[in-house]
């Protein structure tokens, strides 16, 4: 009977509950009208939108961006390390299938950037700020159209916010053509170019018009080599009969035309410059150069567009800082020394004595002997050094400025890279064993006798370099970053000048248009801003000897490879080198020798056609035309 | 108590029954093999495992319409043991050989489908002998085609697989030019200047391929030769 009472309650209880409990708006969150109608909150959403842009930083690397947040252990593989630029100390993968891809990320920007595009004419701003808005919002849908271009080819252009009522198939957009979609993204660009002010008031890191013209060129010289070089590499299948994917060869011209005045409008505007143009010395000019990259802000004059990293912490440092340190100053971290700078970037820069070409670094007196990866032969004439950075003297500052080699000085430590020992009956030992004594000294296989005290080629750890040199360009010197994650909190150059000009120069041998003399300028000014004395003529091999040293680890090699069409050649079951440095104890004191030889334990690489397009997920629900055999 | 202790066990048993429906789809229950032959002279056309020619089919009956691919082994055959008997729209594609048109076939139990194919270029009369220390290969081309011929290569490995795509050492030319049916092409590698790929006294294989300039051709090749260094 007490049951049935209860029951009886029931309905009073439900008339009362019956309040607008579903209808309440949550306290901690702010709702979108309101957003928007708060110039604060225009800003606030603004900050997340330049938080999702795809920047390729120090937090990019294969599985995608900012990698700095939740478990940040990538193992400290780099985007690099897929390129001939650099190998990681123990992994030997290369390019996976599910690696360098950016769909969803990609169409939630652009639908947050939509969304506030819907938007902006109803907002009660000033004339100026509803202009700067339109510009920033076209900037960030051409960054984000751009990374989806560059990754899938022809994608689905969507310009404003979807709303689902009922019917799933209406959402669904077919890909445009590729031709299409980067047009589309020069478009975007031309909109943000035309609507952004010069600089924001207070010297904000927002997008200005400058940046927006960067985009262009860097755009428009990724479009016209795709054009210009996509026969390099054919492909077939629906997505190509479509055109979804692939430029027509006749495009190139007008997308090199585009990459030319857009980075020229840059140059003549008189903005910008090179950080220090012209060094007395070359070693003045490695000193600028790292300095550069280890705090982008002292160029103002030459970085375009900054992208901070302004505290330790998830989300707001990055891990440079750990990974890549030599092993000798870990500091306390237990894997450093992870990127390893391989031979085939370091013969790529020239010499001052023999300048405007590659200068594959000699290990013999007879010279002749480059393309030998055999490993040591005692019956050649290698030649000696005291000091075991004397091999590279002479090449470029800009390899002293972004590889820490072997025997030279790195906080206040001489770094210690040696592979092994020739010893004096002529045998080689490399790569450990035990220490041998020799004319009454102790020689250690490393370099040293405690594992803290050398950093190269014990795979204790994978804590050792194994190409030879370890790696420099970004690293702070001044700075003992903590041995935890996100430590790290130098800021990325996203855009800088040295890249307009290398654009620019590209874009006019490649097209056979615009000033010659103006982009052979161009590309030695940079030479010269790295201690070259002697101009080199505009050629395509100079430019894109430039670029491999000039941007090196600035993620541009891998898209350059793959807009170029370049990849499959040179990784087609290719090894990658490494110049290793052995204590030579035939002679009296003993003195160092060089091997060029293929990197230890790491497995030949092949790119395949089908690579230089991503494949598109979840067509099964999305119902795209997949790209070619995935 | 005790009602509830026995129902429980039944009721779950009943669950258990109802939830699992015999799983009775067939496996895959037929075999497709076969292999690629030249149409002139009815041999098997040399292949890659990776990278080589591939068959794509689509099975009918779904919408999907999704291509399902199989490799071909260097010899020119190929056999897939798990496959459902069906119709199938096959395509050999992105192969050494003229495109050919996608062909219905009806695949139940063993069915065997050969594939009578052009070959771009027919590597012919292959010596290759180790001369002093090195390894020379001479052989002449047939073009089937009149392509330019964009490379030809000597390519060495432990592996009777060896090929373009798996080799360890390789003696490669650009030629870019239409070849002349006479004439003796010569490629050579040196074994000790390969020392750390090529060991003295060790077994090898080595096989001679050329590649004719069309978009997604794949290599023809000679029979691979095995040589003791």
């Amino acid at each position: 009977m007490k049951l049935f009472r209860c029951i009886l309650l029931l309905p009073v209880l439900f008339s009362l509950s019956c309040g607008d409990v579903l209808d309440k708006q949550p306290l901690d969150k702010l709702q979108g009208e309101n957003l928007f109608s708060n110039p604060e909150g225009v800003k606030l959403y603004m900050a997340n939108l330049y938080y999702q842009l795809p920047i390729e930083d120090f937090t990019f690397f294969r599985q995608g961006f900012n990698w700095n947040t939740g478990d940040p252990n990538n193992g400290g593989f780099a985007p690099a390390m897929v390129t001939d630029e650099a190998v990681h100390t123990e992994f030997g993968d290369f390019i996976g299938n599910d690696d360098f891809q950016w769909w969803d990320q990609g169409y939630k920007l652009i639908r947050d950037t939509n969304i506030l595009i819907d938007i902006i004419p109803t907002l009660s701003v000033s004339e100026d700020e509803t202009k700067a808005l339109v510009g920033e919002s076209a900037f960030i849908r051409a960054y984000a159209y751009f990374a989806l271009a560059k990754r899938y080819g022809g994608v689905p252009l969507i310009t404003s916010v979807q709303k689902y009522e009922g019917d799933v198939e209406s959402l669904k957009v077919p890909r445009s053509t590729e031709k299409e979609t980067w047009d589309f993204v020069l478009k975007e660009c031309d909109v943000a170019i035309q609507n952004l002010a010069e600089s924001w008031p207070g010297g904000e890191r927002r997008a200005t018009k400058w940046v927006a013209y960067a985009l262009k060129s860097r755009v428009a010289l990724h479009a016209a080599s795709l054009a210009k070089y996509g026969e390099r590499a054919p492909i077939s299948g629906t997505a190509v009969d479509q055109k979804l994917v692939g430029l027509d060869k006749s495009a190139a011209a007008e997308y090199y035309k585009a990459a030319i005045e857009a980075s020229e409008t840059i140059i003549n505007s008189g903005k910008f410059s090179l950080y220090k143009p012209s060094p007395a010395s070359p070693e003045e000019a490695a000193e600028n150069y790292r300095k550069l990259f280890e705090d982008p802000n002292i160029a103002l004059n030459e970085v375009i567009f900054i992208k901070g990293f302004a505290r330790p912490g998830a989300g707001t440092g990055h891990n440079y800082g750990i990974w890549y340190q030599p092993n000798q100053t870990a500091n306390g971290w237990p894997h450093p020394g992870r990127m390893n700078p391989t031979l085939d970037l370091i013969d790529a820069y020239e010499t001052y004595t023999d300048p405007g070409k590659s200068a594959p670094v000699m290990t013999t007196e007879a010279g002749n002997d480059i393309n030998d990866y055999n490993g040591f032969s005692a019956s050649k004439n290698y030649k000696r050094y005291d000091d075991p950075a004397g091999i590279y003297k002479d090449k470029d500052a800009r390899l002293w400025a972004t590889a820490v080699l072997p025997g030279t000085a790195w906080k206040g430590q001489k770094i210690i890279i040696q592979a092994g020992f020739i010893k004096p009956d002529g045998s080689a030992q490399l790569f450990g064993g035990e220490p041998i004594t020799a004319n009454g000294k102790t020689y250690y296989p490393f370099g040293a006798a405690d594992r803290t005290q050398y950093s190269g080629f014990d795979t204790w750890g994978g804590n050792n370099t194994r190409t030879g040199v370890s790696f420099k360009k970004f690293l702070n010197e001044g700075v003992n970053v903590a041995p935890g994650w996100n430590q790290t909190v130098s800021d990325w150059a996203d855009f800088r000048y040295a890249e307009i000009l290398l654009i620019y120069a590209e874009a006019i041998v490649e097209s056979g248009s615009g000033k010659i003399e103006e982009g052979a300028k161009a590309l030695n000014d940079i030479r010269r801003r790295a201690g070259h004395t002697k101009d080199i003529p505009l050629t395509i091999d100079n430019v894109i000897r430039e670029r491999r040293v000039e941007l090196a680890f600035e993620n541009k090699r891998f898209w350059d490879l793959v807009r170029r069409r370049e990849y499959h050649t040179l990784f087609n079951n290719s090894v990658r080198h490494a110049l290793i440095p052995v204590l030579d104890l035939r002679v009296s004191p003993a003195k160092y020798i060089f091997i060029r030889q293929t990197i230890q334990r790491l497995n030949p690489a092949t790119f395949d056609y089908k690579q230089y397009y991503r494949y598109i997920p979840g067509v099964g629900s999305n119902g795209l035309v997949q790209n070619p055999q995935y | 108590m005790k009602k509830i202790k026995l129902y429980i066990p039944v009721f779950l048993l009943v669950l258990t029954v109802i939830a699992c429906k015999i799983d009775n789809y067939p496996a895959p229950d037929a075999q497709l093999y076969g292999t690629f032959l030249d149409a002139e002279t009815n041999e098997p056309v040399e292949q890659d495992i990776i990278r080589g020619s591939t068959i794509e089919f689509i099975e009918h009956g779904y919408a999907s319409q999704t291509k399902q691919v199989m490799i071909v082994k260097n010899d020119g055959t190929y056999r897939n043991n798990l496959i459902f008997a069906n119709t199938y729209t096959i395509t050999p594609v992105r192969g050494n050989f003229v495109p050919t048109e996608p062909q219905e076939v009806t695949v139940k139990g063993e069915t065997q489908l050969d594939f009578k194919v052009q070959p771009y270029i027919r590597v012919k009369d292959v010596k290759i002998e180790k001369v002093g220390t090195k390894v020379v290969a001479t052989f002449k081309l047939q073009q089937t085609v009149i392509n330019k011929v964009k490379k030809i290569g000597l390519y060495a490995h432990p592996e009777p697989a060896v090929g373009e795509p798996i080799r360890t050492v390789l003696a490669d030319q650009e030629i870019n030019t239409v070849s002349d049916p006479n004439k003796i092409y010569q490629l050579e590698i040196d074994v000790p200047s390969n020392s750390s790929n090529l060991k003295t006294g060790n077994q090898y294989f080595f096989r001679v391929g050329a590649l004719i300039d069309a978009p997604e051709s794949k290599f023809n090749y000679a029979k691979a030769v095995r040589l003791t260094l």
